[in-house]
């Protein structure tokens, strides 16, 4: 890509979220949204693939619809109480509102259509700004405004998206529409917990982030785009192979790896709540991820692939040191040890 | 009372003869009757048929709607099954293993169902198309006469083209389904030829509509003798088309969301053709490092 339109739209990306995140007004805020969807649509079609223009425009689509909802939802809010303050959102139909724009712009179910085929038609490394940095700026709003929504549609909203983020991800053979589905299924835990103790979405999302970003910067090492190729990569990058596995099961949640904490945390914070059914229910969805995850990690290390691969460029990586990878990697699958300093720091 | 009945009915008789000119259109939705409407059924030779309303097509009873939910909820059980055991219904370790897989072959009259022919029929052209089960229903065959003859309609330059593609994979309740076949790199066909050139196509059914043209073409030229041969077509050789013009901006197909496939005659060659197809499948060759085949240089180098 032209190192000049990079720039600027890696500048806009960090500007709109920073705008977004900063911002005491709802026209500020709605302004750092559409920088960011802006800014992302160069990304995501630069490769001129007609899946590549598809998932632009699919992306371009919600997001607008979203931030014009957003919009007229702190309008509907200002008409009522006079006011344009994030935090003081108290009309009923703009909170409404505003969960559904944000359930849009997150991909939560039922919205959650445009986020898998997105994320299919970019590449691995838009992909991962799409799963991580695109999700801070309306993660930051629905925390400033948790407190005035309505805990039973975000109960409902976070129960259907660990179900079909589980159920759908079951036999897909792309990994980025794995990653997609994973994806909608961690901001369902995030989106459970975020009426009762805003701190713990914080922690869930900033773990998230950290175990995703491993695993997109690991998959883009070795350049792959699909479960085959992600098998076969154990006899040239061995080490990576058993990384990405125990990064896989760490989203997962599975204990001792860092995943566990988040879940941990939240069904604590449900079961103090009295909503001991809630943290049943959303505990047996999340085993339907940490079954095709399990599947995942028995095939490729314990039923051995086929050897050799007609990929031509798998052995040839593209950094032989990658310092990110391997921060990300070691603190996405040993942070939980650290629990009791992290709570403390919540 | 009784005097107005004589009076309808008068009118009612005399409308037989003629119409009364100021009563009629007064009177004629009064009287309108079975002995009135006997008598206006009669159609002059020539004059247009009596238009049937559309309501009396309606069928009213329930029983189709009731069958067809139960066959796609049928359709949607199997289909949850499916997604439990695995990818495409089968193990999830056969998906990761398998090397070859025959998507298409011709043994019963249910599979060439699974096939729509077409030609230069649709444009006024005059070529004939016909699909049938080869001999010992081993097979189909395709077969038919091309006539390059352009239709006289003013605007048709070109013609002559027979084709067969492959109907789109349904789910329940008519949703649109894909092949996944990014686990294979070549087509794998066993066909028996006449010797004329044939073009693949694979159209992989895009969101918008935009790129609805777009179709992935390779040629299969078929060899005529008496024996069976089976043509390897690596997917990396494709290209990319768009209502039959070669695009600039070509790319290698991908292959998670296939949807037809079809083959199509149309090298200007007049007279009749043949081709035997006994199955279609499609094959993971390890040997084929090629990842496409056009334009593997850097179209705009940074100077």
């Amino acid at each position: 890509m032209n190192p000049h339109a990079k720039l600027i739209c890696t500048v806009s990306l960090i500007m709109g979220t920073s705008i977004t995140i900063s911002s005491n007004h709802w026209i500020l805020a709605w302004t750092g949204l559409e920088i960011n969807t802006l800014a992302i649509i160069p990304l995501i079609s630069k490769s001129h693939h007609p899946r590549a223009i598809e998932a632009t425009i699919k992306y371009f689509l919600t997001q607008s619809t979203a931030s014009a909802l957003i919009l007229f939802s702190s309008m509907t809010n200002a008409w009522s109480t006079g006011q344009w303050d994030i935090t003081q959102l108290n009309h009923p139909t703009s909170c409404l509102m505003l969960t559904m724009a944000i359930a849009i712009k997150l991909g939560l179910v039922p919205f959650h259509f445009w986020f898998p085929e997105v994320l299919q038609g970019s590449s691995l490394i838009t992909a991962l700004l799409l799963s991580t940095l695109m999700k801070l700026p309306p993660i930051t709003l629905l925390l400033l405004t948790s407190q005035s929504l309505n805990t039973t549609l975000l109960t409902l909203l976070a129960i259907s998206s660990t179900l079909i983020g589980g159920w759908m991800g079951l036999n897909q053979t792309q990994t980025r529409k794995i990653l997609a589905f994973s994806s909608i299924s961690h901001l369902g835990w995030m989106i459970m917990i975020i009426s009762y103790n805003p701190q713990l979405t914080i922690l869930t999302f900033i773990l998230y982030t950290i175990m995703t970003s491993t695993v997109f910067l690991s998959l883009a090492q070795i350049k792959v785009l699909k479960l085959s190729t992600l098998l076969i990569s154990w006899t040239k990058t061995p080490m990576l192979n058993a990384t990405v596995m125990l990064t896989l099961l760490s989203l997962a949640g599975l204990p001792p790896l860092t995943g566990f904490m988040p879940k941990w945390l939240i069904i604590q914070e449900l079961t103090k709540q009295e909503m001991t059914p809630m943290a049943t229910i959303i505990t047996m969805l999340s085993l339907l991820s940490l079954f095709f995850y399990l599947r995942l990690a028995y095939h490729s290390t314990i039923t051995l692939p086929p050897n050799s691969s007609n990929h031509m460029k798998l052995w040839r990586t593209n950094k032989t040191l990658n310092t990110p990878t391997a921060i990300l990697t070691a603190l996405s699958t040993t942070l939980l040890p650290l629990s009791p300093l992290i709570i403390t720091m919540l | 009372m009784a005097l107005a009945v004589t009076l309808l009915n008068s009118t009612c008789l005399r409308s037989r003869c003629y119409r009364h000119k100021v009563l009629q259109p007064l009177l004629g939705t009064v009287c309108v009757d079975s002995v009135s409407k006997c008598s206006s059924s009669y159609r002059r030779p020539g004059s247009q048929p009596e238009v049937i309303p559309s309501w009396r097509n309606i069928d009213f009873s329930f029983k189709k709607g009731f069958n067809a939910l139960k066959t796609q909820l049928g359709l949607l059980k199997k289909e949850t099954e499916d997604h439990l055991v695995g990818p495409d219904g089968h193990s999830f370790s056969q998906y990761l293993l398998e090397q070859t897989k025959v998507m298409w072959e011709f043994r019963t009259q249910e599979d060439l169902n699974k096939w729509v022919i077409s030609s230069d029929v649709e444009i006024g052209g005059k070529s004939e198309v016909y699909l049938k089960l080869g001999r010992n229903n081993q097979g189909a065959m395709l077969y038919g006469i091309l006539n390059t003859e352009v239709p006289r309609d003013g605007e048709t330059k070109y013609s002559g083209y027979c084709s067969m593609r492959a109907k789109p994979a349904v789910g329940s309740f008519a949703r649109k389904k894909y092949y996944d076949w990014s686990n294979f790199n070549c087509l794998y066909l066993r066909v028996r030829g006449d010797g004329r050139a044939w073009m693949v196509n694979i159209y992989t059914d895009p969101y918008f509509s935009h790129q609805k043209d777009d179709l992935y073409n390779y040629f299969m030229f078929t060899r005529g003798g008496p024996y069976w041969e089976e043509i390897k077509i690596p997917f990396s050789k494709f290209f990319l088309s768009s209502r039959g013009r070669v695009q600039d901006d070509q790319h290698p197909i991908w292959l998670d969301k296939i949807s037809t496939l079809g083959f199509t005659l149309g090298d200007k060659v007049d007279g009749p053709f043949q081709l035997e197809i006994d199955f279609i499948g499609l094959l993971n060759d390890r040997a084929h490092t090629e990842e496409f085949a056009y334009e593997t240089y850097e179209r705009n180098p940074r100077i």
